[in-house]
This record gives structure tokens, sequence and C-alpha cells, in this order.
């Protein structure tokens, strides 16, 4: 008895061993928003590249913002890669980041530089996506409904317990359909169509790529998304066909920001610069990442989404990444579509 | 004059531990960094780094040398207080106010300057009026400062004890101290904060209207479901939910702890086994199991719309989702507490009851019923608070069911991004779950009807009446197959290709997780879940022991001794058992991000999260194996001239080893699937699997997400028996009653 | 255990006195367990703590121990107070009544335990533990669990554990009471045998009176937290201050009794038609109570006329083995009365005369 007792602490006190990990000089915490093995990718690319040690967390990028403003006073991120640029800009707005011009801005297009100026460069646009929805084949089959194409089609009342989309007080994606909305429509006819779409919304997820992935897995037929997310379904064999709506629509743009008083600022420049390279964006495509990358010479995948051969509207991320528009604009969905009964 | 004995003695003594605590403190002062290091309490790369003269790794001591930080100056002087009793013969009461004025000055101080300046220079504007800008700023408590405090303490314990109280026992004033103010620091300050900043708004300021007007927001506490065809207000959602899930668990514990041992049922081990299975079980996996069943594509909808030709519905998202999961989950909780309710009913009083002509049934209705009757309010409470508190239930199966919990965590990381409303939502759930708990504890504290003597009542248990037997097994039988089925769901989820689309059979998920590579170094973790599986092991790992320690102590407080207070100090220490974890979890972030006591992005806040938020579970271990021990066992050793510490040590603790491995295995297991705190107090280098794992089902890889946690279950089962090794069994085949003397 | 295989080895007495003054226990405001109590115990003298169940003996030898603090008074044991120190600083043992040893350790580790915490050298305690077992009549006992061993051997690991401390007070908290009764005459007799060889000093708490003659140099009675009586076993049963003392040591029929006249302290007392010269134990004339013990009163066959006897009839008349126990209804009452001669029982029903012993009957004091 006594000996297995021995033994077992050894093998404890050797699993203990195991465990501990020399701590490397030199390192970057990196906050990163976008699809965990992106992240990794991220992460693990920038330690082979330059030997700096990464400490990732991955969390969605409203959980990221939330995180970054609770530790506004004492930041423990150096920089934060990914996610919807909306919580991006209200950081930036908050004063949260720190301002930055990279060498490497030449490289990048126009959309990353504009994002990047809108913000005062303390953020940049590494990749974006136009939004728009996906539908399940066979579900649309099995219940006999005719196929949408665009935004006024998911008011029809045959698709009622069909839509599904995120909630925009907790979701990002969500909040850009329904900015998109307001922009395409107008505030007052917008706000219609959302309590239209209310009626046929059978459940408003937490987070923004889940009605897709529901779509994908058979439990929603319809679910509105970025178009990438989409295909990223599609691409894994799920019978999910992506709409770009006839209407035009709105679309993201990913990014990056450098936190204010960051403890690795220089490392932190170091992955910023790197994260922005033609080879780093090219490897999106590893992950099944169908966004449209900022570098002008990153490859980008035949199944992505060509945001050329699709309407976008003129989106006015400046106006509607503000604090204030953004409440206000939650507040008026809250009170008034929110509360409809279905 | 010469003083009396006990004087002498009690002086000698509190300065034996006083010279130990001078010492420590003066570590803490002089040799060991004061401040928070920046890459974690356990590293050492500061000795090689400019120590002891940089500032970031500089002693108390060597900052006030080099003319920073001289505010810390002062503390010297409550450190070094205690020299003028030490060495003398001195009155007692000289000595012990010498000792509570150090004790007291120092710790208040200590603190009072933390609070006071932080890392912008002093924090409250009226200082700044007062004395200008500082332009200077410091960081949070590190060793030193923790050290220092700990001296502090334990100068008061002593002191006090000196004053007489408790017999003058040094060990359990301390304890009592310690136990006191780590409670006030990790529960009781996070909260306060949680409330304060309920009452401000936005921008900071004080403000009661902005909290009344969250408080009483639609959103919470709306009836408009009961008018119209939409949902009510969160707060009615979680309660509604709560009483139905904590009446079904209820009713399926009695079910089965009645067929565990009242049918003649063989196998009551196996169902015991059984029911422990959703304790280990890491959150999430029965809600996606539940998914792939029920969901609109699950295998039973399918099937069933298929049979009866229906149109397949999403009927499981919300209310009956989260109640099949909760109840699922919870059903052991409330079957280990009626089991030793209904096990203790002394099978004397059911014979008493038959041999006065009363048939089963009517023996069972008038007897056993009413004995155990207090059991089930127990049972019903314990499944009200954990229905409340369950996070990964609702985040899956939700749907549009809003319940309190979920809509705490959205109201932080959501894109509405609004603290105060989550303190908001977070004291309202605090205010139901605190109801129950006290009603527990006020109402059914006392009132135990459990009749076991110790005297070895003769006799067993006789069966159920028929009528009552044949419907039990049914629901057993419905359940087990139930539970069988959706484990086989999770085990064989692990090992397809995709679920839903393409069932072949793969190891993928497997390699892409747990992957292991060999290169020019050695062994290489490749998966990528090595990283958050391994961090998660180390820190449960360490809270365990820790819980455990903290529980025993304070039971042995609470059964062992009397002091003034008791009551409220039981209350306190067994309250966070009612604090859901997303309350702490919130409640953390607010009050532990800045200096003095900067935690957040470190293992330690976890560590402590998991200690506190089980500690009621050691307590309670501890309580019922200690009242098992004779208390004149303790009482032999004192009168052996052992003092209450080694007492502690050598007869109590070796005599507790079973609540020791209760308590290990219990915080070892909560530990590796906690999620509603953890999510909030994850970092970079700190990633629990629990939040990976939501990584990957928020991501769409349930494949992943599921042979991650099939993992995590073996890897418990495998913990719960090396604990058992290490812990081992219990030396002594003589089972100690309580006797009491009474003459 | 026997004395024989008793070496007095190395364990020394150091016996002290033991002093209460005015010794009061309260817990919380209600309850007073011993209250405001003045005793004495001489050093080396066994004294015993008896009374009925809650009457605050097992608290008094509680305080003596340190494992209860007095609310009021001082306690002194050799001369110094000790009334604020704990158990632990107190040079006091106690062999508890469900002995207390510790399960988990060995009967070795047991009686080492003590030397260990007060200091002693591993090799040294080894060495008085052993000399302690010795003493008890256990060597070789030493690895064995204590489970491992009897009833009687667990109680005599008890001792030994307390004694090798040399303490200078050994309390027993009603050591015999988990044993068989043919095991509880043998080991009074050893404890008994072991105080007086040590001349130790010893308080020994039980409720049993017959126990407590046996061991006891002077036995303290105790009554709802106070002191009954103080005494040497025979003064307590031939001099009871009480009738609760008369009652409570040996049983006693209490009749009602008045004196006549007293004189040189001698009083003339009559009990119904019996006349009897007593001690007075200052008592004048008047009404008085006596206590008269069941062995001191004689029944006969009845005889017209029989002087200074009682009339009675027998109730009851029970064959315990070694002699037969009589309920006799006279006018007094119903007397309890035993007789020795087994070979000749009166039947039930029949007339008797009642006699009393010249000694024996004792006139209770006016007790408060």
């Amino acid at each position: 008895m006594k000996q297995i007792q021995k033994l077992a602490a050894a093998v404890g006190v050797a699993l203990l061993g195991c465990m501990s990990q020399s701590i490397a000089a030199e390192k970057v915490t990196y906050y990163c928003s976008a699809q965990e093995d992106w992240c990794q990718l991220m992460a693990s690319g920038f330690e082979e590249a330059t030997g700096i040690k990464v400490n990732m967390t991955r969390k969605s990028s409203g959980e990221t913002f939330a995180q970054i403003k609770a530790e506004a006073d004492n930041p423990k991120g150096d920089v934060w890669w990914g996610g919807t640029g909306d919580p991006h800009l209200q950081a930036a707005e908050e004063g949260l980041t720190e301002a930055y011009e990279s060498p490497m801005r030449g490289e990048l297009h126009d959309w990353s530089i504009s994002q990047s100026e809108s913000a005062d460069n303390k953020t940049i646009g590494i990749y974006s996506g136009a939004l728009g929805y996906g539908y399940n084949e066979e579900i649309l089959k099995a219940n006999n409904l005719p196929e949408p194409a665009c935004w006024e089609d998911l008011l029809k009342p045959e698709y009622k317990g069909h839509v599904q989309m995120a909630n925009p007080n907790s979701s990002g994606t969500a909040y850009t359909t329904l900015a998109t909305i307001v922009q395409l429509f107008g505030e007052d006819e917008g706000f219609e169509f959302m309590k239209g779409l209310h009626k046929n919304i059978n459940q408003y997820t937490k987070s923004g790529s889940a009605p897709i992935k529901a779509a994908a897995r058979g439990e929603n037929t319809i679910g509105i998304v970025f178009m990438h997310d989409a295909v990223k379904q599609a691409a894994s064999g799920f019978p999910i066909k992506v709409v770009a709506p006839c209407e035009g629509t709105g679309y993201e743009i990913g990014s990056m920001s450098l936190i204010k008083d960051g403890r690795n600022l220089e490392n932190a420049k170091k992955f910023y610069d790197w994260a922005l390279t033609a080879d780093v964006q090219s490897r999106s495509l590893e992950v099944k990442a169908f966004q449209v990358m900022s570098n002008k010479s990153a490859e980008s995948s035949p199944q992505a989404p060509d945001l050329a051969s699709i309407k976008l509207i003129d989106y006015d991320f400046k106006k509607y990444g503000s604090s204030a528009e953004r409440k206000r604009l939650l507040k008026k969905w809250d009170d008034e579509v929110s509360t409809l009964p279905r | 004059m010469s003083a009396p004995v006990s004087d002498v003695l009690a002086t000698r003594r509190g300065s034996r531990v006083v010279i130990l605590w001078l010492f420590i403190g003066l570590l803490g002062y002089f040799v060991l960094p004061w401040y928070m290091l920046e890459d974690g309490f356990f590293s050492f790369e500061w000795l090689f780094d400019g120590y002891p003269f940089d500032s970031d790794y500089a002693p108390g001591a060597f900052l006030v040398y080099q003319g920073e930080k001289i505010w810390l100056t002062p503390l010297i002087l409550p450190l070094l207080l205690p020299l003028v009793v030490l060495g003398r013969k001195t009155d007692r009461r000289f000595f012990s106010t010498v000792l509570i004025v150090a004790g007291v000055s120092g710790f208040f101080y200590l603190f009072a300057q933390g609070f006071a300046i932080g890392i912008r220079g002093f924090n409250a504007e009226w200082m700044t009026a007062l004395f200008g800008e500082l332009g200077d700023r410091q960081f949070g408590f590190g060793y030193g400062a923790v050290l220092l405090a700990c001296t502090f303490l334990f100068y008061l314990t002593t002191g006090i004890a000196a004053r007489g109280y408790i017999n003058g026992d040094v060990f359990v004033v301390g304890a009592i101290g310690f136990i006191i103010s780590i409670v006030a620091i990790f529960i009781f300050f996070p909260i306060a904060q949680m409330l304060s900043s309920a009452l401000h708004d936005n921008d900071g300021a004080y403000s009661l209207s902005v909290f009344v007007e969250k408080f009483s927001e639609n959103k919470i506490w709306g009836l408009a479901c009961l008018t119209e065809n939409r949902g009510c207000g969160v707060a009615w959602n979680s309660l509604f939910l709560a009483v139905i899930v904590g009446a079904t668990t209820t009713l399926l514990g009695l079910v089965f702890a009645l067929v565990a041992t009242r049918s003649g049922f063989r196998y009551g081990n196996w169902l015991r086994a059984l029911t422990v299975l959703p304790i280990i079980t890491p959150p999430f996996v029965i809600g996606l199991a539940i998914i792939l069943l029920f969901g609109l594509s699950g295998t039973v909808t399918q099937w069933v719309a298929g049979a009866l030709d229906l149109q397949p519905s999403r009927w499981v998202y919300g209310l009956p989702g989260i109640m099949i999961a909760q109840m699922l989950s919870f059903t052991p909780i409330a079957f280990l507490v009626l089991i030793g309710v209904v096990e203790g009913v002394s099978p004397s009083m059911e014979e008493a009851s038959q041999t006065l002509r009363a048939s089963r049934w009517y023996t069972f209705k008038t007897v056993t019923f009413p004995l155990i009757r207090p059991g089930l309010a127990n049972a019903f409470l314990l499944g009200f608070i954990e229905s409340m508190a369950d996070f990964g239930n609702p985040l899956v199966l939700g749907g549009n069911y809003d319940v309190l919990s979920t809509e705490i965590f959205f109201a932080i990381v959501g894109a509405q991004n609004d603290q105060g409303r989550a303190a908001v939502l977070a004291i309202v759930l605090l205010l139901f779950t605190l109801t129950a708990f006290y009603a527990q504890r006020r109402w059914l504290g006392k009132k135990s009807y459990i009749t076991k003597t110790g005297k070895g009542d003769g006799g067993s248990h006789s069966l159920m009446p028929k009528r009552i037997m044949y419907p039990c097994y049914a629901i057993a039988s419905i359940w087990v197959v139930f539970t069988v089925t959706v484990y086989g769901m999770i085990i064989y989820g692990g090992f397809v290709e995709t679920w839903g689309l393409n069932h072949t059979l793969t190891l993928k998920h497997y390699i892409t997780t747990f992957a292991i590579g060999f290169n020019e170094f050695g062994i290489h973790f490749k998966g990528t879940a090595w990283d958050s599986f391994f961090t998660t092991l180390k820190i449960a790992a360490t809270a365990a022991p820790l819980t455990a320690i903290v529980g025993l102590i304070t039971a042995y407080l609470l059964v062992r001794q009397q002091f003034r207070g008791k009551d409220w100090f039981e209350f306190g220490t067994m309250l966070s058992f009612a604090i859901p974890g997303t309350v702490v979890g919130v409640s953390y972030i607010l009050a532990f991000n800045v200096p003095p006591l900067e935690l957040t992005g470190t293992g330690i806040i976890l560590i402590i999260s998991f200690v506190f938020r089980n500690m009621p579970v050691g307590v309670r271990a501890g309580i019922a194996s200690m009242s098992q021990l004779d208390k004149s066992l303790d009482e032999a050793s004192l009168t052996l001239g052992a003092n209450t510490w080694r007492t502690f040590r050598k007869v109590i603790l070796p005599l507790m080893r079973p609540a020791i491995l209760a308590a290990l295995v219990f915080s070892f297991v909560r530990a590796m699937t906690a999620i509603s705190a953890v999510i909030f107090l994850v970092s970079a280098e700190y990633n629990m699997a629990t939040s990976y794992i939501i990584g990957r089902v928020e991501n769409n890889d349930y494949g992943i997400a599921i042979a991650y946690s099939t993992t995590l279950i073996f890897v418990m089962l495998a913990a719960i028996l090396l604990f058992q090794l290490l812990v081992g069994r219990n030396q002594t085949s003589r089972p100690f009653q309580t006797r009491t003397n009474v003459g | 255990m026997t004395l024989d295989n008793m070496t007095q080895g190395e364990i020394k007495t150091r016996a002290a006195s033991v002093e209460f003054k005015s010794v009061t226990k309260r817990y919380g405001t209600e309850v007073t367990a011993v209250d405001d109590v003045s005793l004495h115990v001489e050093a080396g003298e066994l004294v015993t703590l008896l009374g009925p169940s809650g009457c605050g003996k097992t608290t008094t030898l509680r305080m003596i121990a340190g494992l209860e603090m007095a609310t009021e008074g001082k306690i002194l044991i050799g001369g110094s107070d000790v009334t604020q120190l704990p158990a632990t600083d107190r040079d006091v043992s106690m062999v508890f009544q469900s002995y207390a040893l510790f399960p988990h350790m060995t009967v070795l580790e047991n009686v080492c335990y003590g030397l260990r915490a007060s200091g002693k050298k591993k090799k040294q305690s080894v060495e008085l533990a052993e000399h302690g077992l010795d003493l008890v009549g256990l060597a070789g006992y030493g690895s064995r669990l204590p489970s491992e061993l009897s009833g009687g051997q667990q109680q005599r690991v008890a001792v030994a554990r307390a004694l090798v401390l040399e303490p200078q007070v050994l309390l027993f908290d009603e050591p015999l009471s988990n044993l068989d009764a043919k095991l509880r005459r043998q080991v009074r007799e050893d404890i008994r045998d072991i105080q007086q060889r040590l001349s130790l000093t010893v308080v020994y708490v039980t409720h049993d009176q017959e126990e407590a003659l046996a061991v006891s140099d002077r036995i303290i009675v105790m009554k709802n937290a106070m002191i009954a009586q103080v005494g040497s076993p025979r003064e307590l049963y031939e001099q009871p201050a009480s009738e609760f003392v008369a009652d409570f040591i040996g049983e006693a029929n209490i009749v009602e009794a008045q004196i006549s006249a007293v004189h040189e302290g001698l009083a003339t007392v009559h009990v119904g038609d019996v006349t009897l010269n007593l001690d007075s134990r200052g008592l004048a004339a008047g009404s008085a109570k006596l206590a008269v013990r069941p062995n001191r009163i004689f029944i006969e066959p009845h005889h017209p006329g029989s002087a200074d006897a009682l009339v009675g009839s027998v109730l009851k008349a029970t064959y315990v083995g070694d002699r037969i126990e009589y309920k006799v209804a006279t006018d007094l009452g119903a007397l309890f009365c035993t007789s020795e001669a087994t070979d000749r029982q009166v039947v039930e029903g029949s007339e008797v005369a009642v006699r009393f012993d010249d000694v024996g009957p004792v006139l209770l004091p006016h007790s408060a």
C-alpha cells in the first residue's frame, strides 16, 4: 500500500514537472477574436517566424472589447487581432488602443486604410467580408419553401419560424445587420423591415455566426450572417447555399489594434507588421477563412465571395461604429422590435 | 510582582508565534519583491534581473531607501513594534495591547495605502486636491506585501489570544482571523464592489436613479408571457425554470434513492456510479448530446416525426431543452442528498410501525415519508440554486428563453457592454439564490429527523410497497436508458467525421486535440488542446488541496470550537455556495483588476475563485466527518500536553481522510468542469479546458469539443482513483462513534 | 496485569494537591453546571466525585483538566493558580470514558504521544512508553492498533498513556463504564494498586457507588451542581449527612422518628413502638428522620407482644442468590430489608416482627 502511494506521488510530481515550462524572455500577449484555428495559426506562425512567445486568448470581439475595457487601468494584452471592426473602432474612440502607422500600409487595399484613418490610425483592416445569408437546401426542400434571393424575401410569411439571426445586443454581426438595413432602407423603413423579420425569426442567437452553424447542422433553415461564414460551412460539406441579397448589403472590416499601454509594445508592433504581409494573409485559406484579405497581393480562394460582384452599400463605419449611435439603435431595436409578439 | 503561571505561559507562547511572524514580515519587507511581478507569481526571473534595486522587483525597504514609494516607510513601525515586548517579562495585558495596536495599525495602513495610491497616482480626487499630483504610481501587492499583511494579521490574532479569547489559544484565534480575512477579501469585498458598481452610471458617477431604472427594467420583471405570445422577464424565466428543475430533480432523486435502498435491487452500486457521471461531465456536452438527439435534425425528433408523420420542430430549444439538460445534470445531487436521508431513517421505526399492524403502504405514508420530508425540501433547494446558477446548458439550449445567468454574461460581453446592468442582474440572481439559501438554513438547518443513533440498529430496511415500487422502477429505467444513450452519443460523437452529415468513424478529432510528436528536444505536444489541458490540470490540482485545507480548518472551527459570532462565521463561509459563478466572475473582474489586489490575468485568480466557490463543500464534508469523531480524542490529546495545532495535525487530520478525499475529489472535479466564473477569468496564459471547449462549440467543431470532453471525463475518473491511492484508506477498523459524557 | 510484572521503572510521581475555591461554571445564562464549589484534594490521595447524571461531577473533573474554564472562582494545582490555564499547559492527564485512544496510531505511538508533544526525544519517549506499557502489563503489545485490543486492554493503554507523563494529577472519567461486570472489579483494583504504589493524586468520576466505595480514600458526593457531602467511604456510608446521600450510597430506608430526649450526645429515638439510643448528631428533641440500611433491619416470625419491634406483613420476597430481599408493609410505610438467611425464606403475606439493629440506624441531620 505504502509503495503504491509513493509511486502515485512520484507520478503526480513528474506530471506537474512536465507541465511547468520555462518562460521565454521575449513575449507578446495576443487577443484574438477570429475563429480558433485561425488564431492558433497566427500565434504559432508568429512564434516560428520571430521566436517571440505568444500568449493567446481567443474570445469573441465583444468579450475581448469588454476585457480590454475592464483592464484599461492596467492593460494585460498587447495586440488585438481579428473580429468585426466596430468594437475596434469603439475601443479607438474610448482611447483604449494606440495609434500606429505600419510600414506595410503601402501594400493594403484602400478600404483597409480608410478604416484606419477613420479611427486616427488606432486600428487597421485585415480582412473584409460582406453580410448576407445562407440557407440549408435540404431543409428548404423538405418544407417546400421557395429559394430566397433578397432581403425582402425574408419577410414572406412562409418563412415563419425558419429564419435565425443573432441578437444585436450581443453580437457584432447582428449589429452590422441592423446598421446595414437602416442604411439600406432608411431608419423608419429599416425598422419596419426588422419588425417584419421579427415575425419570422425562430431565435435570436447570442453569437453572430451561430445561425448559419445551426443551419448547417440542420437545426435551422436560414441564417443571417457574414457570407464568408456561410461559405465556410458550405466548404465543410454542409448543404448550405450562400446568398448575396439583391438589394445590396453592408460589410465588416475585420480589424487589428494595438492595446494602449501594453507591456510589450515593441513586440506587438512586430506582430502588427507581420500580420499585414501577403504571405501571412494568404495562409488564411489553410483554415478555411474565406474573407477578402487586406494585402493586395494576398491569395484569395475561388470559393470566397467576390466583393466586386456584390452590391455593397457605402457603409458609414464612423457613424454606425460610434457608441452613441450604437446605443441609440440598440435601444430602439430593444424597445420597438424585440418586445413584439411573434 | 510575579505574574501568574498562566500569564507567563501565554506570553511565552505568544512570543514564539510573534517571533515567527516578525521574521516572515521582515522577509516580506526587506527581502522579497514588494509589488506583483508582471510575469506572474511563479516566475523567478526577477532574481537575475536587477534585483534588489530595480524598482519593479525591489523589496519595500529598498524602494524606500532609494527614495521611491516613500509612503511605504511608516510600515516599519508596526512591523517592529512587538520588539518592545519580546524577550521580556511583561504583563499580559500590555503584551496583548502592543500586539493588537501593531496588527491593526499595520494592516489598516497597508491596505489604506494600497487603495489610496493606484496605477495612476492617487485614486481619490480629494487626495490629489489635498496633496497635489503624486507623480508616481504603484502596482498590485506582490510577495512582500502579502507576507507583511499576514504578519500584521497574525500579530493581531496573537494579541487577541493573549487577551484570553478562546482560552488564549493562539492557533484557534489565528485560524479564525485567517478565515475571516480571506472570506472578507475574496467573497464579501468583490460582492460589495459589484453592488457599488450597480450604483454607478457608465461614467462612474454615483447614481441611485440609474440603479432603480435598471433594476426595475421590463426585461427583468416583465410579465408579458402571461397575457401575450412573448417572453417574460428574465427573472421570472429563471425562477420558473429553477422551481421546475428543483421539483423534478427532487422527485427523480427520491425515486433513485428508493430504488437503490428499498427495492432489493441488486445493482444499486451501478446505479450510484451512473448518477455520478453527470457530475464529472464538462458543461455543454450534455447540451450538445441533447441537440443531437432532440434538435430539429436530431435522431429522436426525426424518427418520431417520420413515424407519426409530423413536421419536425425546434421544440427542444428553450425551456424544455434546458429543463432536460438540467434534470440530467442535477438529479445526482438530489440523489446523493436523499440516499443519505432515506438510509438514515432507522429501520426500527418502520419495524415498529409494522409490528403495530400497519401495512407497508401505511407505514410508508405515515412513518417513512414524513421522516424524509426535510430531506426533500433540502434537495429541492439545492436543485433550485444549481438551476439558477447554471450557465452552460442555457447557453447551448436556451433558444429564446433567456435566463439571468446567461443574460449577465451577455450584458458584459455583448455589444451593449454594460457592466452596471450585469451587476444589477447579478444582484437579482443573488437575491433569489440567497433567499433559497437562507430558507434552507433557517427553515431546515435544525430540523433533521435523521434517526440513526449510532447504536447499531438491528434490522434492515423494509421494501417499498408495490404500488410505489413499480412506478419507481419504470422512471429509473427510463432515466438509465436515457443517460446511457446520452453518454453513448457523447463517446460516439467524438469518433465520427461530422455529426449529422458524415458518420464515418475517424480518430481525427483526438489527433487534432491531443497529438504528440517527437522532435529534437524530445516529446512535443502538438495537439491544440494540450496547452489548456495542462493549465487546467495544474490549476485544478493546486486548487483542490487548498480547498480541502480551508474547508477542513473551517469545519474544525465550527464543530470543535466555541466562540462569539460563530453563527455569522458559519453563514459567511457557506455563503459562496449561493453565489452563482457568473456573479463571481463579474465581481472578481470588478474587484481584482486594480491594485492593491491585482489578480486578473493570472492563474491565481482562477485558483482563488475555485477555492472559494468550492469551500462550502469542503466545509460540509469536514463537518460531517468531524462530528463522527469522538470529541474526547481531541481532549485526550490536549490533556496529554499537545496544543491545538498539534492536535489538529496529528489526531484530527489523519482521522478525516475520507472527508479530505471527498473534498479533494470534489474540488478537483469542479475546477475541471467549471465554466461560469472561469469564462470571465481566463487569460492568454491561463486558458482553461472548458473555455477552450466553448470556443470549439461556437465554431461548430462538435467533434473536437466532444473528443476533448470525453478525454476530460476519463482524466477525472483517473484522478479520482489517484487521489484515493494518495490519501489511502483509513487505517483503523473500528468505527468511532460519538459519545456524549453526561455527568 | 499483575503486580509481579510491574517494574517501578522510571515512572516517578510528582503528585500535587488540587483545590477549588468557590468555583462556578455556567453555560450561557441559564444552566449552572457547577455552583460555588470548594474542595480540596491532598497530594497522593484518590478522591472520587460521585453523583447521579447531571450533578456536575464530570464538569468538575473537566475543569481540573482545563477542558472547561471556570466562570467564577479559582482553581489551584500544587498551590499555583491555574484557573486561566488551558488543558495543554496543565500538568494533568486524563483517562477518558471512551479511552479516546487514537485509532490511527499503534499502542506505542499512543503512549508516546504526550511525551513527544512535551518535547521529549524520540528514543527517550519510546523507552518511557515501553516502561509504561510494562507497568500496565501490556509489554509487547506496542505495535498493535487499538482496535486489535480487548476493552480491558484498551483501558490499560489509556492508563499507561496518561501515567508516562508523570502528571501532577491523574483524572479518570468513568473508566469502568465500558467494561463488563467481571472485568470491572479487576481493573478497579489495578487502578487502586498503581495509585497507591506511585502515590498519585487521582480524581475519579463515577456514578457507581460501589465502585466509589471500593477505590476511594475520600468521596465527594455531588447533587444539583453542589457538593452534598465529603468523607471517607465509611463515613459516607455510616454517617450520611442527608437523605440524598443516605439513599445514594447504598440503599436506605428513611423513616419518620421522634426524639424524646438528648443526653450527652445520645438521643432517645422512638420509631413507632421501637425505641433506640443513637448518636444525636447535633439534633434536639422533636421529630427527625432516621436512615436504616436494609441489612440492618431484621424480620422474624411474629409473636404477639414482642417488644421493640414493629408489626408488619411481607408484601414481597425475592430470592437473588446470596440473599433474599423483602418488602414489608408496616405502619411507617413499606420497608425494604435483606436477609442472608436464604435457607429460611419467609413466605409472602405472613405477619412478621420488624427489628432494627443496634448499630446501623442513623439520624439524619436537618439538611438544607
